[in-house]
């Protein structure tokens, strides 16, 4: 692509800005890359004076525990095949098997297979032919880089990790569940009204968004604790303890995300010309079917951005679930942080770096399928007509 | 197929009147404009026709039902927006088509449709097109698709045109036109472009803040204009105004004076059309003399401005007719071609002139007339 003359910069520009964008790069990504790398060594590895310990790992080798170049290439040009499939066959596979109906359905099904092909071939059947392969190749088949998922297991078996991923799964669907729903409603109602009072509603939904979000717990905490005193003349001996429910920290976390949706999706609402309400109307629509059939699909950019943010939210919080509630129902951040606070030895500490590495990779799957949607969502270009 | 009436409607915001009184029996098949620079209230009054807009008061009757309560879908009406309102996520067929999904049209009948209202409009080879590919007349055009598609009591476009650019304005005014010929069906046009109103409407009716100014074919909107209003908003250019006082039938103010008319002793404001005057020639008795203020070559005339009357007054000449600025010029203006206005409210004062216009039409004007469309009305 030829840059115009105008835009075009002097070698030296070129270069200073090239060599701040690789060193920022490599300061913003080497924590990430080094609690991936610390995740998989055995902790007297992981926590080594000297680095190259940290990353080739021998007294891992030592144990046992080890990839060989062989393991290196074909584990990594089978990753690569993997991903390369997931972003170009299978959309057209999908688009080819579903009818025009049923796409959501088709999506689920599809990823749903893919996901139980790619775990047999990949931990299943290339572990076994792999060392078959280490067997019969001599030097090259010798363990170069030590490698051990023995922290993972202990995290999501010994620990039952699962139990807090089920938990942030809970709370997080809920939290973005609801806030888009009521941010959608709210957001074309407060778009497209004039009046006073909508704007008035706007100002406190930003007053509450400034609150800090221990002033929100702190009115909670005590109600929570005590709802089934509380609750016991309306609901009597069924009244609930909220104190420890996923689904109550629901309520707090929508409550301080609520403000953020409605505001972002009020803009992208108000992007999208009125002129598509009214001609929506006059074609035949009423209100409703205006918003359902002609407003929401020129939406989805909006709303799977907002929605990217309510997710994380939820996802990342850690003041409400840490305080909300009990060891028992601990969402992952929570737990991550619980893992700190016993008497720590390295191995606990490295545990707790594959539990992090853990809940890092939704969110990378997250973007990188969204990654579309929420470009065009933050630039909003998409939705003009 | 249907009439509307609307019966001495008004809208008002808090103190802000939008369209007052407004009173007027749009005729079944009638192709009507309303025409009148930005904010006189023509886009309200159509959208309270449309039902996007409540009316503050009276009544709005479509066909024989007063629709005041009714949602815009059960009124039956179609619109066609001036920043055309296409789903951006349809592809052309299925915009075309939406009106007959949502209004439940069968199934079997929505190709055929979809495709004739296509053909109306030469849209074929960009059916499975998405809006944003498409050009600005091209969307328009979808958008007249999308309006005729349904076979609607009523046409309601609002100012559909003023997006366009100069060239394919025309083409597209001429296939509006066409269209409405062919498909005969009522229609309510906004525009603050004369020139659309003159060469689409049956009738135009002429606004300004919110009041309606003269309701008339065009022909007779461009050759009895009720008020000095309609006078300079009509005609491109607009007609000359002069003030000037009538003393014994005759006009006089700066650099003009005019015999022969009726009338005495009043503080007028006279107006006659550039064409319809012209360069004094030998042995006429020039009615005004002044120095040339600019020349301007038009191609098929020239337009000749002077300085008159209080204001600038322009007389076109033929084509081979040069002069340099500041030279003196010297305009026949018969009696005959004159309109009298009072002054202080603008009302017509004198005798409205039958089309063909009294005393001998000059050449201009009989020319006028026969490129001028004239209405059913």
């Amino acid at each position: 692509m030829a840059t115009p003359k105008a835009m075009r910069q002097p070698a030296s520009l070129r270069f200073g800005s090239a060599a701040f964008l690789t060193l920022w790069c490599l300061i913003a990504a080497f924590p990430l890359f080094w609690i991936l790398v610390m995740s998989f060594k055995s902790p007297a590895d992981a926590f080594d004076a000297n680095p190259l310990a940290v990353i080739f790992g021998p007294r891992t080798i030592a144990a046992g525990k080890g990839l060989s170049v062989i393991d290196l290439v074909l584990g990594l040009a089978v990753l690569w095949y993997a991903v390369r499939f997931a972003f170009t066959r299978l959309p057209q596979m999908v688009r080819a098997f579903t009818a025009p109906g049923l796409v959501i359905l088709g999506w689920l099904v599809g990823c749903l297979g893919y996901a139980v092909v790619f775990i047999v071939l990949f931990f299943g059947l290339l572990p076994v032919v792999l060392d078959a392969l280490n067997a019969i190749a001599g030097p090259l088949g010798q363990p170069v880089i030590g490698l051990t998922a023995e922290h993972y297991r202990a995290v999501w078996v010994g620990n039952e990790f699962y139990r807090n991923f089920i938990n942030s799964l809970i709370v997080t669907g809920g939290v973005v569940t609801v806030s888009l729903t009521v941010g959608t409603l709210a957001g074309y109602g407060l778009a497209r009204s004039g009046s006073n009072l909508a704007f008035w509603l706007l100002i406190a939904a930003l007053i509450f968004r400034a609150l800090p979000h221990s002033v929100l717990v702190a009115g909670y905490l005590p109600v929570f604790i005590n709802s089934a005193e509380i609750l016991r003349p309306i609901l009597g001996d069924a009244a609930p303890t909220l104190y420890g429910q996923p689904l109550a920290v629901i309520a707090v976390l929508v409550a301080i995300n609520q403000p953020f949706t409605i505001w972002m999706l009020r803009s992208f609402f108000q992007s999208i010309p009125v002129e598509l309400d009214e001609a929506a109307r006059v074609d035949g629509c009423t209100h409703l079917q205006a918003f359902r059939r002609v407003i929401m699909p020129v939406m989805w950019p909006g709303v799977i951005t907002t929605g990217l943010f309510s997710f994380l939210l939820g996802y990342n919080d850690f003041l409400v679930t840490s305080l909300l509630l009990d060891a028992q129902n601990q969402t992952m951040v929570p737990a991550i942080a619980g893992y700190f606070n016993r008497e720590t030895t390295t191995t606990d500490q490295a545990e707790a770096i594959a539990a992090a590495v853990s809940i890092t990779a939704p969110l990378f799957l997250l973007v990188m399928v969204f990654q579309r949607q929420i470009v065009s969502g933050l630039t909003a270009g998409a939705v003009k007509g | 197929m249907a009439k509307i009436e609307l019966r001495n409607v008004a809208k008002r915001w808090g103190n802000f009147v939008g369209v007052d009184k407004f009173d007027l029996t749009i005729a079944d098949r009638e192709f009507l404009v309303l025409l009148g620079p930005s904010g006189c209230g023509k886009t309200t009054t159509m959208r309270m026709i449309a039902g996007l807009e409540d009316a503050t008061e009276g009544e709005i009757v479509i066909g024989d039902r007063v629709v005041n309560d009714l949602d815009p879908k059960d009124r039956d009406v179609a619109m066609v927006f001036q920043s055309y309102g296409l789903y951006p996520n349809l592809n052309v067929y299925e915009n075309i088509r939406f009106p007959l999904r949502v209004r439940k049209v069968p199934q079997a009948e929505h190709d055929e449709r979809v495709r004739r209202a296509s053909a109306m409009v030469e849209l074929d080879d960009f059916l499975h097109r998405k809006p944003a590919e498409l050009s600005g007349g091209q969307r328009q055009r979808v958008a007249l698709a999308r309006a005729i598609v349904r076979r609607p009591a009523v046409f309601l476009m609002d100012e559909p045109l003023s997006n366009l650019d100069a060239k394919l304005r025309v083409s597209t005014r001429a296939q509006i036109k066409n269209l409405s010929h062919e498909l005969k069906v009522t229609t309510v046009y906004v525009t603050h472009d004369q020139i659309e109103a003159m060469t689409l409407a049956d009738r135009v009716v002429v606004m300004k803040k919110g009041v309606i100014q003269q309701v008339g074919t065009p022909t007779e909107i461009y050759d009895n204009p009720a008020n000095t209003f309609v006078a300079s908003f009509i005609g491109s250019p607009a007609m000359n105004l002069m003030d000037g006082t009538l003393q014994g039938g005759v006009f006089q103010g700066n650099n003009v004076r005019i015999e022969g008319l009726p009338g005495a002793g009043e503080e007028v404001t006279l107006g006659f059309r550039a064409e319809d005057a012209s360069v004094a020639g030998p042995g006429e008795t020039p009615q005004i003399t002044s120095k040339l203020y600019t020349i301007e070559l038009l191609g098929d005339a020239v337009m000749l401005t002077v300085r008159a009357g209080g204001s600038l007054v322009s007389v076109k000449a033929p084509k081979d007719f040069r002069a340099e600025i500041g030279d003196e010029v010297a305009f026949h203006v018969p009696p005959g071609i004159c309109h009298l206005y009072d002054r202080r409210s603008g009302e017509r004062t004198g005798a409205r002139h039958p089309p063909s216009g009294d005393g001998p039409p000059p050449a201009s004007d009989a020319e006028r007339i026969a490129t001028t469309p004239t209405g059913p009305m």
